[in-house]
């Protein structure tokens, strides 16, 4: 397995390289450019021609890529354009916040809908599976935009139980960052409960129909063993894999959320620096989703190959 | 040169104006402080013509009844994040602006109403023809970092900002009116521009709504937020891009009030920056923050509702420019057709669709009175199907015709493009929508980019204070952001005329005329003037300025709520 590992790790230098030179490729097509989105939309076009020169950005889209990406490689990310401060720490710092929150909706989503999708498929066709299954999805339908509208005005506008945005004032203790998370999260399980609550009913029930199990019930296993032994172990495998997919949109998708609740992490630093051509900021925080999105699948791959040793990763 | 005697002269000559009825009293003081006339002797003016000789109160002071100033306290105030660094020369978006006026200062402030009142700068006043301008400078003023406010300074900071290199954000605004080496200091408190051209407006250009005119020394190296420099009331304590940026009380700040005490009175404003327009509302009504700079009216509608909560306006004149390029069909040559357009329009309908009838309708021209008073009044512009397809008639167009309208999707522009859309169908006038993200509407140089080239487009505009900055600014064939690319002899010969006097008699005539070739060819619509909204906890008074991009909160208090 360790070989796997080495080799799956080893594909992401080539996968990166291939994101970065997509990005800076991508970047050129948007509309405008860096002398413009500094100067703004009344400069002169002698001013924008200046400033362009000034920053390189009128060099060919290779020698640019080279400057980048020799910086990029030795650890000299550079500044960014528009805002004129350095980006990896400005990258980093963006990135934890998103991970703190993708972390917690992570722990709130997974057992909740892994629960109800679970229990689910144990009675399915029942009343109860019926009910899980019409409201995890009516809620995934529900866009994080108005759920999260729609909570802040109840829990933070006329009750004032939880605060507005999803970080707490500088200088309060670490813990305190969950309590501001609560809101934010809570749009963020309704869109993935529905998805991951289904892989777990959709898992259960076929394991369920599975022989083994059958042969388990026949044995005369208490229920609880056949469950927690054989069905949760086996009906699990699809459920971490989307799991797994899912962890780097929770990373770096998150950009309404993010926009909503004042919270300053990765998905709005992209999005601000895609639309004002800052391609040193956008190259750093692609790549940075793009890291945490292939290591969340390898190992959301090790899960399953653990959970069940006849799958063979990478084959 | 300018004199005393020409002071004393153009004194009298208001004077006289308003007493022969040529000029509104209202008109009296607007014009007073163009020619750097101070409050008491405007006031000292208007006694002279007789009655009154109070004036209507801005809405921050008709807080009167508001209580006496409190010292102390942090005010939370929500503004938007600037889209780029920091940097007084360069900034052009509102969060930019905003941050920068809080920490440097102009020449001249703006008050509530848009009016001038000095500020760095103790008088001003122009030569014979406004073709030079002399400002007398306020002594003893600091900047943060220990240096004096002198003249050099002036002149650094606007040969830097007429400087192509410089990235100046005011070089097309400045363009054929100052150009480099047109400021000198004559002595260390006193200031000489000689412009371009007659240009009667010139301190309009060199106040609060001329967003990079703010003083910085002479040292200024462009590394703002490295080395926040300025004269201000504010500190700059902490700033982070796009989140927050905090403001401390300078305790030596040259600043007084009129009970001589020390400004400002606040020691501490935190400016959250939230770009979102909903995230901000839900902060203001969850009680979280204090005070709103600038409110836009779609989607804020929860904010008038609350209890909580004072949403002042003020005499915008913000607006959305419909632009007909001349240089393109159809509307090259067509002038049957451009007002055909403008008589489907029913303004008021629009007003009130897009921001609930609180906007100044517009008829076509910027020498609209109820925005710019004094201005000539133009005749009204009311929706007329019939004169409309009379018109198109007169085009050769009696079947109708189908035109393109291109807007970025941004602010109101397209529901107001819906609303233009669904207004001309009638009239058998059929317009194509073309929707353009922000940056693919500005994208590209200037014979290229949507704005300034597409057939027919919209262009949102903030604020500006008098009409002839904003003709300057669009619609003379130097223009630098002309969309019409209007090149009417007639209208740029009565337009220079017009900004090179100062005879209110001779003004008001040429207005007059300047505004009658405007709304009759039609090189642009313009249907309403904004409104600007700011909103406040009920407990916050004292914010000054009009509720556009700049804002001083020196005097700003808040009681105990």
């Amino acid at each position: 397995m360790l070989r796997l590992i080495g080799r799956r790790l080893l594909l992401m230098v080539p996968t990166l390289i291939l994101v970065s030179i997509l990005i800076f490729a991508l970047a050129e097509v948007l509309p405008g450019d860096v002398g413009r989105s500094i100067l703004g939309p009344y400069a002169t076009d002698q001013q924008v021609k200046i400033l362009n020169k000034e920053l390189g950005a009128d060099r060919p889209l290779y020698e640019r890529y080279a400057s980048w990406a020799g910086g990029f490689v030795t650890g000299d990310w550079g500044d960014s354009l528009l805002l004129k401060v350095p980006v990896f720490p400005t990258v980093m710092k963006a990135l934890g916040n998103s991970l703190v929150l993708a972390g917690f909706a992570l722990l709130i989503i997974v057992p909740v809908s892994v629960l109800l999708g679970v229990y689910a498929g144990l009675r399915k066709d029942s009343f109860l599976d019926r009910g899980i299954t019409i409201s995890t999805l009516s809620m995934t339908v529900i866009p994080e935009f108005v759920s999260g509208v729609i909570l802040l005005y109840i829990f933070a506008v006329w009750l004032k139980w939880l605060p507005v945005t999803a970080m707490p004032p500088e200088g309060a203790p670490f813990v305190d960052r969950f309590y501001y998370l609560i809101l934010p999260a809570i749009p963020l399980m309704f869109l993935e409960l529905g998805y991951i609550a289904r892989m777990a009913r959709v898992g259960t029930v076929q394991v369920l129909a599975m022989p083994y199990i059958r042969t388990a019930v026949l044995k005369g296993l208490p229920r609880r063993r056949v469950i927690f032994g054989h069905v949760l172990r086996n009906a699990m495998v699809p459920t971490v894999t989307v799991i797994g997919s899912q962890v780097g949109w929770l990373i770096g998708g998150l950009v309404v959320i993010e926009t909503l609740f004042v919270y300053p992490g990765i998905g709005k630093l992209m999005v601000d620096a895609a639309q004002t051509h800052d391609v040193v900021m956008l190259e750093a925080s692609v790549l940075m989703v793009a890291v945490i999105y292939m290591v969340s699948n390898l190992l959301a791959d090790i899960v399953v190959a653990l959970l069940n040793p006849r799958i063979r990763m990478g084959g | 040169m300018a004199s005393d005697q020409y002071r004393r002269d153009y004194a009298h000559h208001l004077i006289e104006q308003v007493n022969k009825g040529h000029m509104t009293r209202r008109q009296l003081l607007v014009r007073a402080s163009v020619f750097g006339f101070s409050a008491s002797a405007a006031g000292s003016l208007l006694a002279a013509c007789g009655g009154s000789s109070s004036s209507s109160t801005s809405p921050a002071a008709s807080a009167s009844g508001a209580p006496a100033p409190v010292m102390g306290g942090t005010l939370k105030a929500i503004l938007p994040p600037s889209i780029t660094d920091l940097d007084p020369v360069t900034i052009y978006d509102q969060g930019g602006i905003v941050l920068i006026s809080q920490f440097c200062e102009y020449l001249i402030d703006l008050d509530n109403k848009n009016g001038l009142k000095p500020k760095l700068a103790l008088s001003w006043s122009p030569n014979t023809d406004a073709s030079v301008w002399t400002f007398k400078l306020r002594e003893g003023v600091m900047f943060s970092d220990g240096s004096p406010f002198e003249a050099e300074d002036v002149v650094a900071t606007l040969e830097r900002l007429v400087d192509p290199k410089s990235g100046s954000a005011a070089l097309a605004a400045l363009a054929g009116i100052l150009s480099p080496g047109g400021t000198k200091a004559v002595d260390a408190a006193t200031v000489e521009f000689t412009l371009d051209k007659p240009f009667a407006d010139f301190p309009y250009l060199v106040c609060a709504s001329s967003y990079n005119t703010v003083m910085l020394p002479r040292t200024y190296k462009g590394d703002w937020v490295k080395n926040p420099v300025g004269t201000g009331p504010w500190t700059l304590k902490e700033y982070v891009a796009k989140q927050k940026c905090t403001a401390v009380k300078k305790p030596d700040y040259w600043g007084k009030d009129d009970a001589g005490n020390q400004l400002p009175y606040l020691d501490q404003v935190d400016w959250i920056l939230v770009q979102d327009e909903s995230a901000a509302n839900l902060q203001l009504q969850s009680g979280a923050i204090d005070l709103q700079q600038q409110t836009v009216f779609q989607g804020s509608q929860a904010l008038f509702a609350d209890p909580n909560l004072r949403v002042d306006i003020y005499p915008g004149s913000g607006i959305r420019e419909v632009a007909f390029n001349m240089q393109k069909a159809p509307w090259k040559d067509n002038k049957p057709l451009r007002q055909a357009v403008a008589y489907c329009l029913d303004r008021d309908a629009i007003n009130k669709a897009l921001y609930d009838g609180r906007s100044n309708l517009g008829y076509d021209t910027f020498w609209e009175p109820t925005v710019f008073p004094g201005s000539p009044t133009p005749s009204p512009r009311a929706q007329d199907y019939d004169k409309a397809k009379q018109l198109l008639t007169d085009a050769g167009l009696a079947n109708g015709t189908d035109i393109t309208l291109t807007f970025s999707k941004y602010l109101e522009n397209p529901q107001f493009a819906q609303l233009i859309q669904a207004q001309c169908e009638p009239a058998g006038i059929k317009v194509k929508l073309e929707q353009l993200s922000y940056d693919a509407y500005y994208a590209g140089e200037s014979n290229v980019t949507p704005w300034l080239n597409a057939a027919m487009t919209i262009t949102e505009w903030g604020s500006r204070p008098t009409p002839g900055v904003f003709a300057q600014a669009m619609l003379l064939p130097t223009s630098t952001w002309s969309s019409s690319h209007w090149d009417n002899k007639d209208f740029t010969d009565t337009f220079n005329q017009y900004m090179a006097t100062s005879d209110e008699a001779s003004r008001t005539d040429l207005a007059t005329k300047a505004s009658g070739i405007q709304q009759d060819d039609t090189p642009i619509l313009l249907a309403f003037y904004i409104t600007q909204l700011r909103t406040q906890k009920k407990n916050v008074f004292g914010v000054q300025g009009p509720g556009s991009f700049y804002c001083d909160l020196s005097m700003a208090y808040m009681t105990t709520a």
